[in-house]
C-alpha cells in the first residue's frame, strides 16, 4: 500500500494554547481513516493544516509525495474538503452551486457537467437540482456540500464532522455514499466525535485528545490496547461521593466514577461481577442497576483519558 | 415602565454602533454642513473670492486700481495675461478674470465708459454675482464717482472763468448732491455707465448646470454606497463559510480578492453608465458632448469608487462594522466632495479640503466634460487622480484583506 498522506510532527499554537503537539500519522491509499476526539481536541486544526488554509508552526504534510508548503496548488488539486459548516450560495440552485465549485478546478465543461449529473444522482438530489439551496432541508444542503467536494475526483477526501446536526435519514444516506466512494478506491480522512460513526466507517482510527494522538490502529488493535473486553457499569441508589476513594482503592480497574455510578473494565465479567458485588455489599452500598458492555471506542476513550468523548 | 426605559438606555449606551448613529453621525454632518455653508456663526466672516486681473493698460491709474482692489479682504487677486487667465478660469482654478483693456487710464480721465470686462465661470454663478457686487461698489469708490465729479468740476471751471472760488464752491456742492442723489436713485441705469461688461465663459452651454451637479453628485454618492455593500461581500463569504471553501480550491488567495474587486468594478461601471443614460433619456442631459472623455471618466470614477468601497470593507472585521462605518464615511465624503452641496458655494477652506474626497474628483471631471467642455487632455488630470486614489486604496485593501479576512485562525 502506498502512503498517500504523511503528517509529521505537526504543531500549532494559538496564543498560549497548544492546539497540536507535534502529531504524526500516515494514511495509505484507499484507507478510511478516522480522527476521533472530543471538541477542542485538535481535529479541525489538523484538517485546516492538511487543507492548506492554516500554516503549522512546526512539522510538514506530504500529499501523494508533494510537500504541502512547497507545492500547495498541486496538493489542493488532490484533495476535496468537506468542512463542518455548510458553505453554499443560498440564492443559487444546487446545479449552479456545483457548476461554480467544480469550475474552480478547471475541468472541461463537458466533464464537469457529467460529474455534476453523476454526483447529484449519487446524492439522490437530481430532481431538485434546479431548486435554490435556500429551499433545501439541512440534510439536503449537507449532501450538496459533500457533492461540491467530489466533482474533481479528489485522491483524498477530508471530512470535518460532516454529519453535525442532520436528520438520521440524511446521515444514513451520507454513510452509504461514503462507503460507496471508499469501495471505489477513494482515501477518506474523517473527523468525528461520534464513536459509532468511526466504528461503522473507519478502517483505522486515531484517537486525538488535547492536541495529541493518544492511540491509533484498527478497531481490534485499539480494543487489544485496553486489555479488557468488557466494561461493567454499576448504578447505585444513592450518591457515592463519600465512598469514591474507598471504591478506587477496592477496584484498581475503575475507569470512571460519577455521582451515583462507577465503570469498571473487565476481561471476564461473568467471573468478576459476583466478587465485585460482594465487595460493594460490604461497603453497604445499594446497587440499583448493572450494565455489561462490550468494549467500544467510547469506553476505550474513557479508559485512555478518564473522560467521556462528549465531555 | 421606568425600569424598561432605563434598561433600554443602558443597552443603547453599550451599543457603540447605536451611539455613533444617534450622536456622532448627526454631529459630524451638522459640522460639515455648517462649514460647507460658510462658517462658524459670525456673519461678518467672509472668505475672499479668488480672481485674476489682466492689466493690458499697464498705466499708473490701472496699477492704482489693482493695488486698491488688492487691499480688499473680500478679494484674492493674482495678475495673469488675459488668455492664460481665461484658460485657468475655464479649468475652474478661479472664479473670474477682470480685464483692464488698453485706454483704461484715458477713459477714467475723460469720464468715458471704462474699457474693462469681467469673464466669469458660469458654473460658479453665486460667487460671480458676489464678485460683481464687490467690484462695482469698490471700483465706483476708487475711480467711478471721483472721476465723474472731477470731470464736471473741470468743465464748470472752463465754462465759467469769471466766477469766484466761493461761487464755484457752491456750484460744486450742488452738483455733488445731485450726483449722490442720482447714485441712489432708480434712474441709475444698472451702474453700467462704468462700462464694465460681464461675460460668462461658457456662452452656449448645452447642459443645465444644476442637472450636471445633481446627476454627477448623486450618482457618485450612491455608487459609493453600493460598492461598499459589494466590498463587504468578502466578509459575507467569510461569515457564511464560503471563503474558507474557496481557499480550499486550487486558486491563489489573491485571485479571490481580484475576482471580488473585478465584479465590484464592473457593477460600478454599469451603475454609472445606467445613471447617465437615465439622465439623458429623462432629463435631456447631453452625454454625447465628448464620448471618449465620458468613457474614461466613468471607468476611472468606477475604479476609484470601487476601490474606496473595498477599502472600507477591508478595514472592518464584520459586516455590521462595514454598515455603520461606511454610512458615516460616505456621508462625510459626499458632503465635503460636493455630492450634496455644490463645491462652488462652499467656503475656500472647504474647497481645499474637498480634494481629499473621491466625490470631488469625479464630480469635477463630469463638470469638465458636460459643462466646461474641456478637451480630454484636461480631463485626464482628474482621471489620473482618480486612478491614483484607486490604486492606493486597492493596495491598502489587499494588505488589509490578507491580514483581516484571509486568515482563518
Amino acid at each position: 500500500m502506498n502512503t498517500i498522506l504523511e503528517v509529521s510532527n505537526l504543531a500549532k499554537n494559538y496564543d498560549n494554547v497548544q492546539a497540536l503537539k507535534e502529531i504524526s500519522f500516515s494514511i495509505n491509499e484507499n484507507e478510511f481513516y478516522g480522527l476521533l476526539g472530543p471538541n477542542g481536541a485538535g481535529k479541525t486544526t489538523t484538517i485546516n493544516i492538511i487543507s492548506t488554509i492554516l500554516q503549522p508552526d512546526v512539522g510538514y504534510v506530504k500529499i501523494n509525495g508533494f510537500d504541502l508548503k512547497k507545492d500547495p496548488l498541486n496538493c489542493k488539486k488532490m484533495i476535496g474538503v468537506i468542512p463542518q459548516e455548510i458553505a453554499l450560495y443560498n440564492e443559487l440552485s444546487a446545479y449552479e452551486n456545483l457548476l461554480f465549485w467544480g469550475g474552480l478546478y478547471k475541468l472541461s465543461a463537458n466533464v464537469l457537467k457529467t460529474k455534476i449529473d453523476e454526483t447529484l444522482n449519487l446524492m439522490g438530489l437530481t430532481k431538485r437540482k434546479n431548486d435554490k439551496i435556500k429551499t433545501y432541508s439541512g440534510g439536503m444542503k449537507r449532501r450538496i456540500n459533500i457533492a461540491s467536494a467530489l466533482l474533481h475526483s479528489p485522491k483524498i477526501l477530508l471530512m470535518d464532522e460532516p454529519t453535525v446536526g442532520i436528520d438520521p435519514q440524511s446521515r444514513n444516506l451520507i454513510f452509504e455514499v461514503l462507503e460507496e466512494l471508499h469501495k471505489e478506491g477513494m482515501t477518506i480522512v474523517y473527523t468525528t466525535h461520534y464513536m459509532e460513526e468511526a466504528e461503522r466507517l473507519c478502517d483505522r482510527i486515531g484517537i486525538i485528545d488535547h492536541g495529541e494522538i493518544i492511540a491509533e490502529g484498527t478497531l481490534d488493535e485499539l480494543r487489544n490496547t485496553t486489555n479488557a473486553n468488557e466494561s461493567i457499569v454499576i448504578h447505585f441508589e444513592v450518591s457515592i461521593n463519600d465512598k469514591a476513594e474507598l471504591l478506587k482503592k477496592s477496584f484498581g480497574n475503575i475507569i470512571n466514577i460519577n455521582e451515583n455510578s462507577i465503570t469498571i473494565s473487565s476481561k471476564n465479567s461473568g467471573k468478576e461481577l459476583p466478587q465485585i458485588l460482594t465487595q460493594i455489599n460490604q461497603m453497604r452500598l445499594k446497587v440499583h442497576q448493572v450494565e455489561i458492555n462490550k468494549v467500544n471506542l467510547e469506553t476505550m476513550f474513557l479508559n485512555l483519558t478518564g473522560r467521556k468523548l462528549r465531555d | 415602565m421606568l425600569k424598561l426605559a432605563i434598561k433600554d438606555l443602558k443597552l443603547m449606551i453599550h451599543d457603540r454602533r447605536a451611539v455613533i448613529l444617534t450622536l456622532i453621525v448627526p454631529i459630524a454632518l451638522i459640522s460639515l454642513f455648517a462649514f460647507a455653508f460658510g462658517g462658524s456663526g459670525k456673519s461678518n466672516d467672509t472668505n475672499p473670492i479668488s480672481i485674476f486681473i489682466s492689466d493690458q493698460d499697464s498705466t499708473e491709474v490701472s496699477r492704482n486700481v489693482i493695488s486698491k482692489l488688492d487691499t480688499l479682504k473680500s478679494l484674492d487677486i493674482k495678475l495673469l495675461p488675459l488668455e492664460n487667465a481665461k484658460e485657468e478660469v475655464k479649468k475652474g482654478s478661479k472664479v473670474a478674470v477682470l480685464a483692464l483693456y488698453k485706454g483704461f487710464k484715458d477713459s477714467v480721465e475723460s469720464g468715458k465708459n471704462y474699457p474693462m470686462e469681467l469673464f466669469y465661470d458660469q458654473s460658479r454663478q453665486i460667487e460671480a454675482g458676489l464678485l460683481q457686487q464687490v467690484l462695482f461698489s469698490n471700483l465706483m469708490g476708487i475711480i467711478g464717482i471721483k472721476s465723474i465729479k472731477g470731470n464736471i468740476h473741470k468743465m464748470i471751471d472752463e465754462e465759467n472763468p469769471g466766477l469766484s472760488k466761493k461761487e464755484l464752491g457752491e456750484i460744486y456742492t450742488k452738483v455733488d448732491e445731485q450726483i449722490a442723489k442720482f447714485e441712489k436713485s432708480d434712474k441709475n441705469p444698472d451702474k453700467s455707465f462704468m462700462g464694465m461688461k460681464a461675460t460668462p465663459m461658457f456662452s452656449t452651454p448645452e447642459n443645465n448646470l444644476g442637472l450636471v451637479q445633481a446627476v454627477a453628485g448623486v450618482a457618485i454618492m450612491m455608487l459609493l454606497f453600493s460598492v461598499t455593500g459589494m466590498g463587504s461581500g468578502m466578509l459575507t463569504e467569510k461569515e457564511e463559510g464560503t471563503l474558507k471553501k474557496l481557499l480550499y480550491s486550487p486558486i491563489r488567495p489573491s485571485s479571490i480578492l481580484f475576482g471580488k474587486m473585478t465584479s465590484t468594478i464592473i457593477v460600478s461601471i454599469i451603475q454609472l453608465t445606467v445613471m447617465f443614460l437615465f439622465a439623458w433619456l429623462t432629463f435631456g442631459l447631453d452625454i454625447f458632448i465628448d464620448v471618449p472623455s465620458l468613457i474614461v471618466m466613468i471607468l476611472s470614477t468606477a475604479f476609484a469608487c470601487a476601490s474606496f468601497g473595498i477599502f472600507i470593507a477591508s478595514i472592518a472585521k464584520t459586516r455590521k462594522q462595514v454598515e455603520s462605518f461606511s454610512t458615516l464615511v460616505i456621508l462625510i465624503m459626499s458632503a465635503i466632495g460636493g455630492s450634496m452641496v455644490p463645491i462652488f458655494i462652499m467656503p475656500a477652506i472647504m474647497q481645499k479640503i474637498a480634494v481629499v474626497s473621491v466625490n470631488y474628483w469625479g464630480i469635477q471631471g463630469f463638470y469638465d466634460i458636460f459643462w466646461r467642455h474641456l478637451p480630454i487632455s484636461d480631463v485626464m488630470i482628474r482621471v489620473a487622480v482618480l486612478l491614483g486614489i484607486g490604486v492606493f486604496m486597492m493596495g491598502i485593501s489587499i494588505k488589509n484583506f490578507k491580514k483581516n479576512i484571509l486568515t482563518i485562525a
